[in-house]
């Protein structure tokens, strides 16, 4: 019961890592595997504001947002005069965001060394008990705040004009610019927005477990798989898929040992992309 | 307020490929003025240069919208929409993933166009009852009559001044061609809109238009100031009815 539990809070904490890549590879069809830097980025930026500021990590990361927003749209416009306006985006364009990887990792290295690195803060290892069931603070603040997000985020993008063009841009840029919206702006936007919420993911990180610089790689697989298992451009899908893989990780670990986590979670995208290719909630 | 359109001495193409030559045309205030040709001859690239999509080597293009004129060459496809000029292309080009009321949305992008957004939209499911049933729907999945229905009413959502049509006849069966000619009519008239449409259709075209043009060869071979006069033309029977 409290493996479930601890599943279902884990996977929250996956939505959270995940949003930015459901926004840039769902959305923008930008294949970004370089979120996971961002998000150690993210996480170095809460590490800073809770050694040096004595601020709460979540805080940092709301402070380092905009930072984060402006870096992501400084990194569209460069993909963009570089690769995708040019039209050979896809091949070139990974090979540019790996780049990207290797550099922020070998920068945070170079900066914050290859020690583990974590935060304090008064709710990292107490817990709340409900009865029989235990909800660890570490858990259950990432939980909360991948939920805040992944529902302020789907309401703007249904509710507002920019969006409902976010969602769309993908589809027919000409169309889009039929209606009046210019689409290299809107991408840029919607990159700026996904790199942002890589601030707030990086923090939950290292509430969670105390990161160095080469451990956004354990992520890069479960992130897109994740997202394509929910359903590219789906954010509900996105979440159910994360808490399914949280949950599946959890119980494996718990009764077969943690080396088995990884083939399961990977076994339940291959059986469900062979009964629903276009993902949970795919359109 | 009057809304006018005037395409002077147009010279286009595509790398060493002239399209048009020397084309001019004017649609006055609150008409519907048809540009007929067969397939080939210029009209859809006439539409794209007005839209800026493709840039005219040479001549220009004037659009007077609520009295006050703008030059259209040099300004982009999406400046353009937001003076108040709509564009339902060629294949429609609706989101296929979106639904018909997101698609809807979008259509009212243009800053001027979302206070009106919901009267707007009452409007369009008044005149087109089938996309207000299947709202929900995603456009990708709709039939090609009620994907150009939706297309048309995704332009208006932009409360335009001014609407160009490019082919809305195409991939339609005969029934349907004339149901969305009379359409275009009802929602001119509802709108108080200038209209400007491609179509190779001439019997269908000629039913709502004022005056028209015939492009053959990428030149202006015929200028009909009314429809009996197009009616009566040679150059249209040898064109259209092979006689």
């Amino acid at each position: 019961m409290n493996a479930i539990l601890s599943g279902l809070l884990l996977g929250g904490f996956y939505a959270a890592v995940s949003i930015g890549v459901a926004i840039s590879f769902g959305m923008l069809d930008i294949v970004n595997i370089a979120h996971p830097a961002f998000i150690l980025l993210g996480s170095y930026a809460a590490f800073i504001g809770n050694t040096v500021f004595g601020i709460d990590p979540i805080l940092a990361a709301i402070i380092a947002m905009p930072l984060f927003y402006l870096l992501g749209m400084l990194v569209y416009q460069v993909y963009y005069v570089a690769f995708e306006r040019r039209d050979d985006q896809s091949l070139r364009g990974l090979s540019f965001f790996f780049g990207l990887l290797f550099i922020t990792e070998v920068t945070l290295v170079m900066i914050f060394g290859v020690d583990y690195r974590l935060v304090q803060a008064s709710y990292i290892g107490d817990k709340l008990t409900l009865g029989p069931l235990e909800l660890p603070f570490r858990l259950l603040v990432p939980f909360l705040v991948s939920m805040i997000t992944v529902v302020g985020l789907q309401l703007f993008l249904s509710r507002s004009f920019l969006g409902r063009a976010i969602q769309a841009v993908a589809q027919d840029q000409l169309a889009l610019r039929l209606m009046a919206a210019n689409p290299i702006r809107i991408k840029r936007i919607a990159f700026g927005l996904s790199i942002a919420t890589a601030a707030l993911g990086g923090a939950v990180l290292i509430i969670i477990q105390p990161v160095e610089p080469s451990i956004g790689r354990e992520y890069i697989g479960r992130v897109f798989a994740i997202c394509v298992l929910g359903g590219l451009g789906s954010f509900s899908g996105m979440v159910i898929a994360a808490v399914t893989l949280g949950v599946v990780e959890t119980l494996t670990a718990t009764l077969f040992g943690p080396s088995w986590s990884p083939a399961v979670s990977f076994g339940v995208l291959l059986i469900t992309l062979a009964v629903r290719p276009n993902g949970i909630l795919g359109r | 307020m009057a809304s006018s359109l005037t395409v002077a001495n147009v010279d286009a193409g595509y790398a060493a490929v002239r399209v048009l030559e020397d084309v001019s045309l004017r649609v006055d205030a609150g008409e519907t003025v048809a540009l007929l040709g067969t397939n080939g001859n210029g009209k859809s690239t006439l539409m794209k240069c007005i839209m800026g999509i493709v840039r005219p080597s040479a001549g220009s293009i004037t659009a007077t919208i609520d009295g006050t004129a703008h030059e259209l060459i040099g300004l982009s496809t999406e400046a353009i929409v937001d003076l108040g000029i709509a564009f339902v292309p060629e294949g429609r080009r609706l989101f296929p993933k979106q639904s018909v009321l997101e698609n809807l949305q979008l259509g009212a992008y243009r800053p001027k166009a979302r206070a009106e957004l919901q009267r707007n939209l009452d409007f369009c499911f008044e005149t087109f009852p089938r996309l207000k049933e299947r709202k929900g729907q995603l456009a990708g999945s709709m039939s090609g009559g009620e994907q150009q229905m939706l297309a048309l009413a995704r332009a208006l959502m932009s409360a335009p001044r001014i609407l160009l049509i490019d082919e809305p006849s195409v991939g339609l069966a005969p029934l349907l061609v004339s149901r969305t000619i009379d359409k275009i009519k009802e929602l001119k008239e509802g709108f108080d809109l200038t209209v400007l449409m491609a179509e190779q259709n001439f019997t269908q075209a000629i039913r709502i238009a004022d005056r028209g043009y015939v492009i053959v060869h990428g030149r202006i071979a015929f200028e009909g100031e009314s429809a009996e006069a197009l009616n009566n033309n040679d150059l249209i029977r040898e064109f259209y009815l092979g006689a």
